[in-house]
């Protein structure tokens, strides 16, 4: 059993990798906008089966990896025009019960179009084998996959905390009201923060896809990890977020090696010590960029 | 009761946003019977400082002592029940209800009526009853006592809320700008009733207000914050003639009229 | 509005559903499927005591839901306890899942509530999920609908009697329900709703008012799931699931958020609806999840809250307790909610 430390700890921190990606696309809009997008599992699934279907059709997995995401923003971008943006002003269960509805539809047209079992979806063959680091073997797929989750956590952090948008975007959430005063479009805010979310959760959809598999309900089964994220690292914090998603993913790799009956609620185990200990998360108070 | 009169005493206040220090180490006392204000320009961390010793939200730094006891830490609605009374600066109702009806939620909590089941009766409903009539009467609301809050100008929409703060029978009530955004007759009113809070009910008010002519003619005493610090402190002649105070409030004018 | 007026139409819908067994057929429906419709309302009114009274967006009331049904299921496998035994074992499973998270769901207001409700509520459909050997795991566990025994007397439940144990209970609930909401602890769950803050600074500890409710929706649900369950012969994990918890407080919105009746009309819809919709068609799950949009976008008042605004509404069914749509303060959705 110990043998298998070692990769299961790696298998933890991709699991980890996922979750915090996850969680970050919902704090940034739960964040800025009060919403708890119960459909942001929906946009992961549907990046996943574009991609499945890009590949299908010959078109590289890498090039999969950006448009399908890309593609998940542009009905993300409809979606929150048409849907949710009229919602901000009212109750935020309002949006909480809408993106609910619309992850319901969303599983039942993924049945319909690609079938209730699920698709199998293979990584590209290039990133098929395994490297060996000398002392342990590791997939090169999950290595590919923290690489490229790495920098998109890079990626958010730099555009948060150096470009003029991303300052104005955490000033936001701080006082909306005041953005507004500054003359900053408060609409385009609401587009750039939500399509953020979505990008990040359409990578992790087609990454995820390559796996852990896809099938109409992939993309939920993160949510509820993402929402353990959220709450651990500490909410309206996107930092914590990150450490949040590291911590469960290893308290799940740890759980399902030694007690796999134990493996999902071993995270809230996690967040209810995490939450007496104190009651805000970990990085409630304030975040590193948040 | 603490010795020498004073009722509320804050030492060493800091609390920061972000960074930035909202009230940076300011210290203050409130002596029983006294009506004192707390002044300065927007943005001088009176709000902040209020909601310190108040417990909406509390200091990093510092020590409140209310009635000879240490609250710094202590939970909000635990002060109200030592004899605090707060407004806010918007005025935090309940809009939908009636005016009898915000009143007497604050006077049945007060009589521990709210957490029952069964509605008072006989005699514990004529004491409501009576202490309603008594607040409504202090504020001359009762001609309004029917009509929803919601509908009532701003100024008597201040004056239900200070009814509804001293329901629960404060020693010490905290005004958090009473004045603000309100027509002159109304300004009148409400200075009116914080008189008679003192002469009528015998209670110590502090009070936040940044209009200095209305302070100087209505405080026994007064604290002046600027950009979170503590400026001068003293009585309204001594305030009017100091330095420091008169140059931050160069160019308003004001102190040239007293 | 006279409370006789309000009493008599309350009397006239209770003999109504009295004779539901034999209008049911009438309608193509099962008596089963209406005793579901009652079951269902007391798990609605206690998201609608959380959510459209107090104000307290409570998205995991299917956690104490199926801890109550669980509670039934279990205890008449292993313990082969009988019928009103299962109700009450059910009943206390509910209360002990709040008892449970009511302390860690307390510390927090607005969506941070929901989120804390979803993540908490379900663990326990983990546990159901994983601990197979007791549970029955994804497949749940079927169990015979036990005897009911009194003294030495015993007698087989058959769906005629268990309707009559339903309406029971859930006029039971309604009046408690109805005192709860009338009363001045009532009263104080909707000043909190309407301005926390305020009434913290009236000397109130709200945390022990909203502990309190907390302890009530629960006990309800668990109530609520014990039948459903019996009345099923079924515990399955998805009803802990969130998905369910998303269906209950559809309901109440569909019904009315802070009206009494409310939560029956929507009970009704969403049970009576399901049934119909997934008979015949396979897309059910595009119905349910359209019916969220348009409720959310064109009826967020509901049926009985609409009715009520509108000014038709006989006052004993469009209750005056709750505007729905000023029901809840946007501003009390982030943390300043409560002070310290």
């Amino acid at each position: 059993m110990i043998e298998h430390l070692g990769p299961q700890l790696f298998n933890g921190l991709v699991l980890g990798a996922f979750y915090a990606i996850v969680a970050l696309g919902l704090s940034l809009i739960m964040n800025l906008t009060g919403t708890i997008n119960m459909a942001h599992g929906s946009f992961m699934t549907l990046a996943g089966y574009l991609a499945y279907t890009m590949v299908l059709r010959k078109i590289p997995f890498g090039w999969a990896l950006i448009l399908a995401p890309l593609i998940a923003v542009l009905v993300g971008i409809i979606v929150e025009r048409t849907l949710v943006r009229p919602l901000y002003k009212r109750e935020p269960f309002y949006s909480l019960l809408m993106t609910f509805g619309l992850s319901l539809m969303a599983e039942e047209a993924f049945r319909l179009i690609w079938g209730p079992n699920g698709v199998p979806f293979s990584p590209p063959p290039a990133l098929a084998g395994a490297a060996s680091l000398g002392f342990m073997q590791f997939p090169t797929f999950r290595i590919f996959i923290v690489v490229v989750l790495l920098i998109a956590i890079a990626a958010l952090a730099l555009f948060l905390t150096r470009t003029r948008f991303g300052l104005r975007l955490r000033a936001a959430v701080q006082d909306t009201e005041m953005i507004a005063a500054l003359g900053t479009n408060t609409q385009v805010l609401y587009a750039v923060n939500f399509s953020l979310g979505i990008f990040l959760a359409g990578i992790a959809g087609v990454l995820a896809g390559g796996m852990l598999g896809l099938s109409p309900t992939s993309g939920n089964n993160l949510l509820m990890p993402a929402f353990v994220t959220v709450i651990i690292g500490g909410m309206g914090s996107l930092f914590g977020s990150i450490i949040g998603g590291l911590l469960v993913g290893i308290a799940i790799s740890m759980t399902t090696l030694f007690i796999p009956a134990a493996s999902e609620v071993s995270m809230y185990v996690l967040m209810a010590i995490v939450l007496l200990v104190r009651p805000r998360g970990l990085f409630g108070e304030e975040g590193i960029f948040g | 009761m603490a010795s020498d009169g004073v009722l509320l005493e804050a030492t060493g206040i800091t609390k920061a946003f972000g960074g930035v220090r909202a009230v940076d180490d300011v210290s203050l006392q409130v002596r029983e019977g006294t009506i004192h204000a707390l002044i300065g320009p927007n943005g001088a961390g009176k709000t902040t400082f209020f909601n310190a010793i108040s417990g909406f939200a509390f200091p990093e730094r510092g020590r409140v002592t209310f009635r000879g006891t240490d609250v710094t830490r202590l939970v909000n609605w635990r002060r109200i029940a030592m004899g605090m009374g707060r407004t806010f600066q918007t005025p935090s109702i309940f809009p939908e209800l009636t005016v009898d009806e915000n009143v007497r939620l604050g006077v049945s909590a007060h009589a521990k009526q709210a957490f029952r089941l069964r509605a008072p009766r006989g005699e514990a409903k004529a004491a409501v009853d009576g202490r309603v009539d008594e607040l409504l009467g202090f504020v001359n609301l009762i001609a309004q006592r029917d009509r929803p809050l919601a509908e009532l100008a701003h100024g008597s929409q201040r004056l239900c809320e200070i009814a509804m703060s001293l329901s629960t029978d404060p020693v010490l009530v905290l005004l958090d700008e009473p004045m603000a955004g309100l027509a002159e007759a109304e300004t009148d009113r409400i200075i009116g009733v914080i008189r008679d809070l003192r002469v009528r009910l015998g209670l110590t008010v502090l009070f936040v207000e940044h209009n200095m002519r209305v302070v100087l003619s209505l405080a026994d005493r007064i604290t002046v914050l600027d950009r979170g610090k503590l400026l001068a402190d003293g009585t309204p002649a001594e305030i009017a003639a100091n330095e420091a105070v008169r140059s931050a409030y160069l160019g308003e004018g004001v102190l040239d009229h007293v | 509005m006279t409370a006789r007026k309000e009493l008599l139409l309350s009397a006239a819908v209770v003999v109504l559903f009295a004779f539901g067994p034999w209008i049911s057929p009438l309608m193509h429906l099962d008596v089963s499927i209406v005793s579901g419709v009652l079951v269902i309302a007391i798990a609605v009114m206690s998201v609608n005591l959380l959510l459209g009274y107090t104000g307290l967006p409570a998205f995991g009331n299917a956690a104490y839901f199926g801890l109550g049904s669980y509670g039934a299921a279990l205890s008449v496998k292993y313990f082969q306890v009988h019928f009103a035994e299962a109700i009450v074992i059910g009943t206390v499973a509910g209360l002990l899942g709040g008892l449970i998270l009511a302390p860690f769901l307390l510390r927090r207001r607005g969506i941070y509530f929901g989120l804390l409700s979803i993540a908490f509520g379900q663990v326990f459909y983990f546990i159901a999920y994983r601990y197979t050997d007791v549970t029955g795991g994804e497949d749940g566990m079927q169990v015979p609908r036990p005897l009911f025994v009194l003294a030495n007397a015993h007698a087989t439940v058959s769906d005629f009697g268990f309707y009559y144990v339903a309406l029971a209970f859930f006029v039971i609930a309604v009046i408690a329900f109805r005192t709860i909401v009338r009363s001045p602890f009532g009263r104080t769950l909707i000043a909190i709703r309407q301005n926390e803050p305020r009434v913290r600074y009236l000397g109130l500890n709200t945390d022990r008012f909203i502990f309190v409710a907390l302890l009530i929706a629960s006990t309800m649900a668990g109530l609520s799931g014990a039948l459903s369950g019996l009345l099923i012969n079924f515990a399955f994990p998805l009803q802990l699931d969130w998905h369910q918890s998303g269906y209950f407080v559809l309901s109440m919105i569909l019904g009315g958020a802070g009206t009494v009746w409310g939560s029956l009309v929507g009970a009704f819809i969403y049970v009576i609806g399901n049934d119909i919709i997934s008979t015949i068609t396979s897309w059910w799950q595009i119905f349910l999840g359209a019916l969220f949009v348009a409720c959310v976008l064109f009826f967020p008042r509901g049926i009985l809250g609409t009715l009520q605004a509108l000014g038709r509404a006989p006052q004993a069914f469009g209750d005056d307790d709750v505007d729905a749509n000023a029901a809840f303060d946007p501003n009390a959705a982030g943390e300043a909610g409560r002070g310290v």
